[in-house]
Order: structure tokens, then C-alpha cells, then sequence
């Protein structure tokens, strides 16, 4: 078991996201509050990440940052090799369309639409024709093992059913990295371990996956764990073979 | 292409939405389709009010203008008119004189009569004295027969030239020529009979209930300005263009042969088509502007209506947008997916609308007048009923469009 603190490094290329002293403070009315309070980070291609904490300490904050679904009041952002911290709303909607794949704790599936119109969302943002969007929906679907269910709305799911289409939606664009914000947390263990299953299968398949959890034996699914505290990291600790080389040196 | 892919979403969802909101959309729909109905009908009856009129007046021709005590639209008040001098045959006849070479003059004399054939009666016949020059001015001659000739008028003879509805009504199939019928207590001999020509909307005559006798004739049996009747002089004018000038003429005239002195006003009304037309488009005016009031009110309130459904529709699926939004769906997806939803529930609204007004339409074709809805006006409509979908989703769907994502995605 190895550890490192990455507090200062600086961004480097060959990462899929490189993350400088990002600052993220909200105002509300006179106070401030601080969720991010100088935050440095590099994950490389193909990491599985784990961001842990207790709750208020900015795990969601700093999901939304490398989602870019949130931009940070001060600091740098690298996606890719391309900065995203000064971009406009819909160039942020295109990185969002492009390069990430979220899934949610509480699924955030349309309601009204089915299972392959649910999937086929992102496609639909990219300007994908609809014969290849539909192709591509239901190669996603079938990965998800719900190739069955493409017709259902997901009010006839189940809710591992459902993060199963949330994660088929995620992964139909091609993104550089999955984000999941505490995908178990509305799962009973038993469905949330199947679901983690899942994530397992992706990362080995090559997916970058970056997820949310307050539960120690959903993080012991990820190969590296990052602890915040307060809006700063606590603790980065990489366990397992499979970290590339260029993010942190083992030691400790 | 991905404003084509991002319109066939638009279709998709708002379709969704709308349906999962039936009985909502159909009452915000009900302004806009109260709107769509005012328009078509305004325009439906503004045009079967011109066809009406143009087939009305049609005889009265553009070139011709009429002497009469009376003016056809009375601008004062009637007492003022009615101390004037009647006209009679003799001054007619000396303006006919005086006009030589330059216009056409014709006298006419009319009144309402029974006519007989038989057992047939037609209670409410126009009978019109007049002279052979009548052709000339309305230009509409016989279809059996023949009109009246200089000696009929002459030597006041009993004949007379028949409507088709008269025609019709007294004789049905029989041949009416030579023929004798009555006109009040009189005999006259059918010598002509006249082609359908219709009327009789506005006020305007009814052609078809119409018989021609020479003027002399009228004026010995019935009396002409003894009796209380008036007689019209017709002046028709060599071209259109000479009507203008004609009108100061016969004015001229006029005055001379009532030797009126230069202080005094006219005792007579110069009457022409532009009189009648004048008067029809204050009609016109009335109804187009009653009809587009109506028809504005009801689209504003209808298009508020809307964008208030729209606000609630908006507000309701914050989550939704936040979805969209965190999946990569740009501000004018947004925007574009909240018209079209609008614009869709209002098209709803001119559809039912057309169809509403379809039938008001065969309901007022039916009772009051010819009327139909050209296919302009359909496209009109539809055309109408979405620029307000348009307009009246903008703001909402603009509110949508920016919002931000992550706390439209935590909105419960
Ligand atoms: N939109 C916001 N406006 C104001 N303060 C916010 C906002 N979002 C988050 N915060 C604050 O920022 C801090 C970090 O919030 P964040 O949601 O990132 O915590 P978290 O680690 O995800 O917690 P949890 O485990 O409960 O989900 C908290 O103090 C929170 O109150
Ligand atoms: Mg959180």
C-alpha cells in the first residue's frame, strides 16, 4: 500500500484532467462559504478514483468542478489538455456532452421518456444521426445488461435497473471520464455492489471513473482514494497495480 | 442537421409534455382558438360582405351619375332634404337637351306593385317606369324578347319588360312573350324578358323582381310628380374618366333649369357609385375593425394565457432541464424545446380554431350571405396562432434556458 500528498504538482500533460489550486467559494448574502479552498489534483487516463469525507467537506463541489457542470472561482482546470476554466455556458454543455458521463444518486432519468430515448440523450445533444444514435443506444443498453427492457420507462425499473440505464447514458458519448456522485447511495448494499460490478467491468475495459462515496467498501472498489476535508485534501492514497506512472510516486 | 436533430427532440418531448398535460393545454389553447375564430370569420365575412356589394350595385355602374331629390346616403338630417322640389319628366327631359352630345340621360320612376298572371301573384314587384335609353346605361339587355323603343315611350304603350324571378313566379314554364299580365288594375304585354342577375343584399334592388314600362305610361296611370313619386335621372358619361367633369356639369345644368341663383345651395343630390362605395367601407371599416379587435384581445389574452402554462411548464420540469443541461443540451436546445412546445399547444388552438370557424362559416352561408374560407386565410391563421405560440414561449423558455444546471438538478 502506497500513499501521496499532490498538494503542489503541477499539471502535466498525458493527464485526463489536471486540477490547480481551485478555489470554490459561494456567497449568500454576507457570508462566504468556502467548498473548496485550494484543491490540486492529476488523474491520469483509465484512474479509478474514490473521493471520500465527511459531508459538507466539498466532495459534490469538487464533482461538479471536474464535471465541468460548475466552474471554479479561482484556480485552473485542465480537461484533456484544454483549459476549462473560463469557458461559457455552452461550451461547458459541449465538454459536458463530449468528454463526461455522469451518474447520479438519485438516477435523474426522464421520466417520461423511455429507456433508449433516456440513452440516446447525449447523442441527440452531439448531433449523432439517428440511425447511429440508435445503433449505439442500444450497444449501451445491451452493456448494461438491459437490453430487454430498451421500451420500459423508468417507472417500471427497479433502482439498480435505473442506475444501470443512468450508466448506460453515461458511457454512449465515448467520455474521457465517468463522474459518480454517490451512485450507491439509493441502492440497497446488495444491488450497489452489483452496480459497482458494473464500474468494475468499465474500468477494466479502460474507462477513467471518478465516483463519490461515504461507504469504505464502495471506495475499496477504486484503486486510489482521495480524503477531503474542509475543501482541501486530507489524504490521496493509491493502492493496486494499475495507477500509471506520473501521479503521485509511491511513498510515504 | 443538428438544428434538424435538436427540432425532432423539440417535436418529441413537447409532444410528451403536452400530452401528459391534455385538459391544461386544451383550456390555455381556448384564448388563442377564440382568436383564430374572430380572425377567420372577420375575414370571412368581410369578404362576403365585397362579393355581396359588387354583385348588389354591380348595374349601377361606374360611369353614370344620378339626379335625384334625395341623396342614396343621407350625410344630414332628412328634413333638410325634404322641402326640396320633386324632379319630373320635363326637367329630365330638358337636361337631356342640354347635355346632348355629351352624356346619355335617362328618367326613371319607381314603385311597388302586385303583378298578375292569372292565378300567380308577386306581391312585392319593382315596377320602373323608364325609356328606351335604360340599355344604354346598365348595359343589361333582354334574354327573350326585346326592351322598349322609342315608339313604346311615345305613345305610352302598355308593355313591359319582366324579371326572371317575375318571369319565373307568374309564368313557370310557359313562354311569358305576348302574354298579358296585370300591374295593379292595368293590362301590359310582355315583351321582354330579362336574364338572372341576382341582388338585393344592402339594401340594394333585386334585379329579378324587377318590370320595365315605359316612363310616359307610369306617368299617365300612376302619376309622376303629382302623385308623390320621384323620378330619377340617370346621366351616363361617354368614358369613366368624363364622370368627373359630367358631375359639374349636370350640376351646372340642373341649376340653370331651376334657375337657382349663385347664393342658393343645390335643391337636388348627385348620386354615384362612389356614394354607395363610401358607404359600404364604412361598413367594411365597422366590421374589420370590431373583428381584429376581438380577434387582438383574444390572442393577447390567450397568448398570456400560454405563456403563463409555459412559466408553470418551465418551473415544473427544472429537473428535467437540469438533466438535459448536465448531458450536454446547449441554452438554445433548451429554448428551442420550450417553443416549440408553446407554438405546439397554440397550433393546437388555430387547428381547432379553423374548424370552429368552418362551421360558423357554413352556419353564416347559410343564413346570411355567401361565405366561404379561402385557403389564404387557413394559412393565415395557422401562421397567426404560431407566431403567438412563439412569442408567448419566449420569456419562459428563455428563463429555462439559463438556468443553471446544478441547481435546476437539486430542484425538488
Ligand atoms: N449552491 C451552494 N450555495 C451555497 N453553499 C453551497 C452550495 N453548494 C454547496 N455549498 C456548501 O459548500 C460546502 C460543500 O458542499 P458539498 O455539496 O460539496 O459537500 P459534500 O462533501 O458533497 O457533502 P455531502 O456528503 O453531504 O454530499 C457545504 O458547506 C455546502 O453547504
Ligand atoms: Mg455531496
Amino acid at each position: 500500500m502506497s500513499a501521496s500528498r499532490e498538494g503542489a504538482m503541477a499539471p502535466a500533460a498525458g493527464h485526463s484532467l489536471a486540477i490547480s489550486d481551485v478555489v470554490k467559494t459561494y456567497v449568500m448574502g454576507s457570508t462566504e462559504v468556502n467548498a473548496l479552498r485550494g484543491v490540486s489534483l492529476n488523474i491520469g487516463r483509465n484512474e479509478y478514483v474514490a473521493i471520500m469525507g465527511p459531508s459538507g467537506s466539498g466532495k459534490s463541489t469538487l464533482m461538479n468542478v471536474i464535471g465541468c457542470l460548475d466552474t471554479p472561482t479561482s484556480g485552473t482546470y485542465l480537461l484533456e489538455g484544454q483549459s476549462v476554466s473560463e469557458l461559457s455556458d455552452d461550451e461547458l454543455a459541449d465538454i459536458r456532452n463530449r468528454q463526461i458521463g455522469f451518474v447520479f444518486q438519485t438516477f435523474n432519468l426522464l421520466p417520461r421518456a423511455n429507456v433508449l430515448h433516456n440513452v440516446e440523450l447525449p447523442l441527440v445533444y452531439a448531433g449523432v444521426p439517428r440511425a447511429e444514435r440508435r445503433k449505439r443506444a442500444e450497444e449501451a443498453i445491451a452493456r448494461v445488461g438491459l437490453g430487454d427492457r430498451a421500451h420500459h420507462k423508468p417507472n417500471e425499473l427497479s433502482g439498480g435497473q435505473r442506475q444501470r440505464v443512468a450508466i448506460a447514458r453515461a458511457l454512449v458519448g465515448n467520455p474521457s471520464i465517468i463522474l459518480a456522485d454517490e451512485p450507491t447511495g439509493n441502492l440497497d448494499s446488495k444491488t450497489g455492489e452489483e452496480i459497482m460490478q458494473m464500474f468494475d467491468d468499465l474500468h477494466a475495459a479502460g474507462q477513467t471513473i471518478i465516483l463519490v462515496t461515504h461507504e469504505d467498501n464502495i471506495a475499496a472498489h477504486a484503486r486510489r482514494t482521495i480524503r477531503l476535508k474542509d475543501g482541501l485534501i486530507e489524504s490521496d492514497v493509491t493502492t493496486g497495480v494499475q495507477v500509471r506512472a506520473g501521479h503521485g510516486a509511491p511513498g510515504g | 442537421m443538428r438544428l434538424g436533430l435538436d427540432a425532432a427532440e423539440s417535436a418529441r418531448i413537447s409532444l410528451s409534455a403536452i400530452m401528459a398535460n391534455k385538459g391544461r393545454g386544451a383550456l390555455t389553447a381556448l384564448g388563442i382558438i377564440i382568436g383564430i375564430v374572430a380572425v377567420i370569420t372577420t375575414m370571412t365575412a368581410a369578404n362576403g360582405l365585397a362579393n355581396t356589394f359588387r354583385e348588389s350595385f354591380s348595374a349601377v355602374g361606374t360611369d353614370v351619375v344620378y339626379v335625384s331629390r334625395m341623396p342614396w346616403v343621407m350625410v344630414n338630417d332628412f328634413f333638410l332634404y325634404r322641402n326640396r322640389p320633386r324632379i319630373d319628366l320635363e326637367e329630365s327631359e330638358q337636361l337631356s337637351v342640354n347635355l346632348r352630345g355629351r352624356a346619355i340621360v335617362n328618367p326613371t320612376i319607381n314603385m311597388n306593385r302586385p303583378v298578375k298572371y292569372r292565378s300567380n301573384t308577386v306581391e312585392s314587384a319593382e315596377i320602373i317606369g323608364t325609356t328606351e335609353r335604360q340599355v344604354m346605361v346598365s348595359s343589361v339587355v333582354p334574354r327573350d324578347g326585346r326592351f322598349l323603343m322609342p315608339f313604346d315611350v311615345q305613345y305610352r304603350r302598355f308593355v313591359c319588360i319582366i324579371g326572371d324571378e317575375i318571369r319565373d313566379r307568374l309564368f313557370g314554364d310557359t313562354n311569358p312573350l305576348d302574354r298579358e299580365i296585370y300591374i295593379g288594375r292595368n293590362v301590359f304585354r310582355v315583351i321582354g324578358v330579362m336574364p338572372k342577375q341576382g341582388g338585393s343584399a344592402f339594401g340594394g334592388p333585386n334585379f329579378d323582381l324587377q318590370v320595365f314600362v315605359p316612363v310616359t305610361t307610369f306617368e299617365k296611370l300612376f302619376g309622376g310628380r303629382t302623385a308623390g313619386r320621384d323620378v330619377n335621372i340617370a346621366v351616363k358619361a361617354p368614358t369613366q374618366e368624363a364622370l368627373a367633369d359630367l358631375e359639374f356639369e349636370v350640376i351646372g345644368e340642373m341649376r340653370k333649369i331651376r334657375k337657382l341663383r349663385p347664393a342658393e345651395k343645390d335643391n337636388f343630390s348627385i348620386n354615384k357609385l362612389d356614394t354607395l362605395v363610401d358607404a359600404y367601407n364604412n361598413v367594411m371599416g365597422v366590421v374589420l375593425l370590431v373583428g381584429l379587435a376581438v380577434t387582438g384581445i383574444s390572442l393577447f389574452v390567450g397568448g398570456v394565457g400560454v405563456m403563463n402554462i409555459m412559466f408553470v411548464s418551465v418551473t415544473e420540469r427544472t429537473r428535467e432541464i437540469g438533466i438535459r443541461k448536465a448531458i450536454g443540451a446547449r441554452r438554445r436546445s433548451i429554448l428551442m424545446q420550450f417553443i416549440f412546445e408553446a407554438g405546439v399547444i397554440c397550433l393546437f388552438g388555430g387547428l381547432v380554431g379553423i374548424l370552429l370557424a368552418w362551421l360558423l362559416t357554413l352556419l353564416i352561408d347559410a343564413t346570411l350571405m355567401p361565405a366561404s374560407i379561402s385557403p389564404g386565410i387557413i394559412l393565415l391563421a395557422l401562421l397567426i396562432s404560431i407566431l403567438v405560440g412563439v412569442i408567448a414561449g419566449i420569456v419562459p423558455a428563455y428563463k429555462g434556458a439559463r438556468q443553471d444546471p446544478i441547481e435546476a438538478l437539486r430542484y425538488e
